[in-house]
């Protein structure tokens, strides 16, 4: 049977982890290799490492970033997210150690390179982010460059019907950093239910994530700012979601206690 | 310690950083190549592989690498292909446009039925009894794929379903396939590479 998926989430800015609340506050953390080291030992099912200022300042992606990254022998799956610009960009990411890509600045710019990226790479390679809010009675769609919201557009809409994309990562960007607080409104009401959904945002218990992962629609639950000051976050979260349709949690060891012959 | 050289076909699809991380830890030496004299210096190929089916078989024309793999196989040297490197070792690909494949396992690539894709994790059940596999009966490994191979049952040696049945290990004597990726399953996948690597090289 698949399984639901926990994702640990690295948010970056200006080459640091941070903490990030409500897309407007900063705490920073450390180094992303030390944290994305952790989720990988700690059996994550992926990891996303997001970038949040790369589109903001027009830098293109972190090539030199997902290089150290590829240099830590990741064995989970790696999801980059962070100023994609074109299909070229994509296509190098993948080659440059990602598994899997996000866009969001992208669908606000250049659904022509959306479906470009998913010509050459394949949809299931695909992941497409939006911050979402509800917001007087219906939900809203931020471009977090400008910090302006708007209604999700029958052109996205139609994109993610059309199956350009595998997978919609919706943030309750208003309540991001805050726990327990993921307001499953923005899910009910948003309007493709037959598409999979990886939620994100003030997702701090396993209530809360069961009660999300029981929807057929939500295929991941991804977690950032709750993973930070604990020691085997994710083993702990998933002990505490059994039950659930999710691997189990998993603590190893590299070393082997039979010697090789 | 082992001491086998392993020789990943660089056709240029998709990234090899974390296969090569994973079999160095595994003690392995890796050779990256399209040179047939440098991958012919090693015990087992890895033929990877992210993309399209039709792009990858014209990548390997280019390199001359199919009448290699071909003649490879014919004298019976270890071949284990990845997710796209598994579907590039059947007969042909619905994938865009009908497009032979390497020929080395008869069968066809075609359109997941259930599903436009599969992504995640999943476990693999053994229909067939391998002893090379026997360990990760029952597994969860990582799949990312939207096709998957539709060949005779004699050579689909490990399924998983999603809903229904697919072939996620197959084998023809020393060729093996996988579709998901081993390198990215974390100590399942170690497990699986080890026992495939070791126990196909001293066939």
């Amino acid at each position: 049977m698949l399984k639901k998926r926990l994702v640990g989430v690295v948010t970056i800015k200006n080459g640091w982890a941070v903490q990030s609340f409500g897309y407007r506050r900063y705490l920073p953390l450390g180094k992303p290799e030390c944290l994305v080291e952790n989720l990988d030992r700690w059996g994550a099912d992926e990891i996303l490492v997001q970038l949040i200022d790369r589109s903001v300042s027009d830098l293109g992606p972190d090539f030199e970033l997902l290089e150290r990254l590829g240099g830590l022998g990741l064995e989970t799956p790696l999801i980059y997210a962070g100023g994609i610009r074109s299909v070229s960009d994509g296509v190098k990411l993948i080659q440059s150690g990602a598994d899997r890509l996000v866009v969001d600045a992208l669908l606000h710019d250049d659904l022509s390179s959306v479906r470009g990226l998913s010509e050459r790479l394949g949809a299931q390679a695909l992941i497409a982010s939006m911050p979402l809010s509800w917001q007087g009675g219906c939900v809203e769609w931020l471009d977090y460059r400008g910090q302006t919201s708007t209604p999700i557009t029958d052109e996205i809409l139609d994109l993610i019907h059309s199956r350009v994309i595998s997978e919609v990562l919706i943030t309750d960007w208003m309540h991001e950093g805050k726990p327990r607080s993921f307001n499953q409104k923005i899910v009910e009401i948003f309007s493709l239910q037959d598409v999979p959904l990886i939620t994100f945002g003030g997702l701090s218990t396993s209530e809360q994530m069961a009660m999300l992962l029981q929807q057929s629609n939500i295929s991941a639950i991804a977690v950032g700012n709750f993973l930070s000051y604990k020691e085997h976050a994710i083993q702990r979260f998933k002990e505490q979601l059994a039950g659930m349709p999710l691997r189990l949690s998993n603590y190893e060891s590299r070393y082997s206690l039979f010697a090789d012959v | 310690m082992s001491y086998m050289t392993v020789g990943i076909v660089d056709y240029g699809m998709g990234n090899h950083a974390s296969v090569i991380h994973s079999l160095r830890d595994l003690g392995f030496r890796v050779r990256v190549s399209d040179e047939t004299g440098v991958l012919d210096c090693t015990d087992v190929l890895i033929l990877p592989g992210v993309g399209a089916f039709p792009s990858a078989m014209q990548a390997l024309h280019q390199r001359g690498l199919v009448g290699y793999l071909q003649e490879q196989a014919r004298e019976q040297r270890p071949i284990l292909g990845i997710c796209l490197g598994m579907q590039l070792l059947a007969s042909a690909s619905h994938e865009i446009h009908y497009t032979a494949g390497l020929d080395l396992i008869p069968g066809e690539v075609v359109a997941l039925t259930d599903s436009k894709w599969h992504i995640g994790w999943n476990t693999v059940e053994c229909v067939e009894q391998d002893l090379l596999l026997q360990a990760s009966d029952g597994q969860t490994f990582y799949f990312n794929h939207s096709f998957c191979y539709q060949g005779p049952t004699e050579y689909q040696v490990c399924v998983s379903r999603y809903p229904g049945p697919f072939a996620s290990v197959i084998r023809r004597g020393s060729v093996v396939g996988v579709q998901f990726h081993p390198e990215k399953s974390q100590d399942a996948g170690r497990v699986l590479l080890k026992n495939l690597i070791t126990g196909l090289a001293h066939a």
